[in-house]
Formats: structure tokens, sequence, C-alpha cells
């Protein structure tokens, strides 16, 4: 090592934290205890008094939620279907009614005497 | 070991002891996980160096607050175990970009190894050699230059 590199050692030698470092730091770690501990407390609270009760009603809230949205998609299909049968019979009036007047108009000709074309 | 990297990587009191403080909190709550004491030696130094690079960076704590060319002059020639040329040599690595200057740290203040730096820093062996042998020479350039001594 040479004398440059026993500078920087000496340059970068250890420093001691401040007093009271160490109290600070296991106040610090217990209060993070404390803090873990509460909130642990009501994990407990949630699973082992009404949190069981609770899980259920929310259960029940999620089917009621997706049997109303599967009943509601039900309902728009057969609605469009409905409507796309309307228009359908619809169409099928107005083109058997417009192949009527065309029979007509050929019987008129006929009987006029002229040549079909 | 833990406020002492902070220390001279921050070159600020009360920042060293709020990142060491975070540190021994992390190992409070891991300490199931250590398995030996060479593992929490090397953990903490890990820790300590990452939560240090967080801390500047969060705070936008620059390494050159101080330019080098803003470091006062010394009166004269300086010897090798003057407390004033340690001091300079000190705010000469404080200026250091953040990974060299950990790399300073971790190999002078540390006694660490090039592979165990690696590790700690997760950087490859060649970058850890590359970035020391950069930061000597440009500390020594520097140590030269203001304080007028071979070094």
């Amino acid at each position: 090592m040479n004398p440059f590199d026993e500078e920087l050692k000496r340059a970068l030698q250890r420093v001691d934290p401040p007093a009271g470092f160490a109290d600070r730091v296991l106040a610090r770690t217990a209060r993070a205890e404390r803090k873990n501990h509460a909130s642990a407390s009501k994990w407990t609270w949630f699973f082992g008094m009404g949190g069981l009760r609770w899980a259920a009603a929310c259960a029940l809230c999620v089917l009621l939620a997706a049997s109303g949205a599967i009943y509601e998609h039900d309902l728009q299909q057969r609605r469009r279907g409905e409507a796309a049968k309307e228009q359908l019979m619809l169409a099928l009036r107005i083109t058997g009614s417009k192949l009527q007047i065309a029979e007509q108009s050929l019987q008129e000709l006929d009987s006029a005497g002229q040549p079909r074309r | 070991m833990v406020f002492s990297i902070a220390y001279h990587f921050l070159h600020n009191a009360a920042g060293a002891e709020e990142v060491a403080q975070d540190v021994f909190l992390e190992l409070f709550k891991r300490l199931g996980t250590l398995e030996s004491r060479e593992h929490v030696t090397f953990w903490l130094r890990r820790v300590a160096c990452h939560r240090s690079i967080d801390h500047a960076r969060r705070n936008k704590i620059a390494a050159a607050e101080v330019s080098w060319d803003q470091l006062p002059e010394p009166s004269g020639p300086a010897s090798e175990n003057d407390p004033m040329r340690t001091r300079r040599l000190q705010q000469m690595i404080a200026r250091l970009p953040e990974k060299m200057r950990m790399v300073v740290i971790l190999r002078y203040q540390e006694d660490a190894g090039l592979e165990e730096i690696a590790d700690m820093m997760k950087i490859p062996l060649n970058t850890v050699k590359s970035t020391l042998h950069r930061a000597h020479a440009m500390l020594r350039a520097k140590a030269e230059q203001a304080m007028g001594v071979k070094a």
C-alpha cells in the first residue's frame, strides 16, 4: 500500500455516530414494532370477530352484482334480436308489395295484348 | 460502520443518522433471514451503501456543492499527517461522482475487496477496478495540485 493509499485510509477512517444514536434507533424500532402489532391486531379482529360475516356479505354483494350484469346483458341481446326480426319482417313486407305491383303491371300489359319484353 | 459509510458519502451528520436509523430498522425486520455474522456485515454494508445513494438522490444532494477550485488554498506545504490535509482530502472525496465516491469509501473505509464491492454495488468487477483507478488518479492529481505536495 503506497503513502497515498494510507492517506486515503486516514481520511476515510470510521466515524462514530453521535451520542444517543443507539437509543434513538431502539426507540424507533420499538415504535415500528408497536405499529406492526397494532395493524396485526386489526387483522386479527377482522378474521376473528366480525370479519367472516363481512366477508360473506361482500361475497353476496359481488354475486348479486354479477347476476344483475348477466341478466342485463341477456335482456339487451334479446331486445337487439327482436329489433332485427322486426326490421327483417318489414323489409319482407315491402318487397312483397313491390312484387305484387310488378305482377299487376305485367298482367295489365298482357291483357292489353302488348308483347312482353 | 453504517453511520460512517453514510457520513462519508453524504458529508452530513443528520442525513447520515437518518440513513443509519433506516438501515438498522430494516435489519430489525429482516433479522430472521440473515444467516451468519458475515452475512449481517455484508447486508449492512450493502444496504447502507444503497440507502446513502438513494438519500442523496432524493434530497438532490449534489456531489459538488463546492467545486474543486473553491477549496481553500493551504498556507504552506502540509505534512502527511496534517489534519488540514486530511480534511481537504475528505472534501475532495465528497466531491467525487456518487458511484466513484461509494467505491472509494467501501475500499478505503471498509477495506472491502474488489469482488465484494462489485457484489455490494451490483456492478461488474471490471467497472469497480476502472472506477477505483480513475478515482485514485483524480484524487492524486487534485491533492498534488491543491496541497502542493507530491502524493
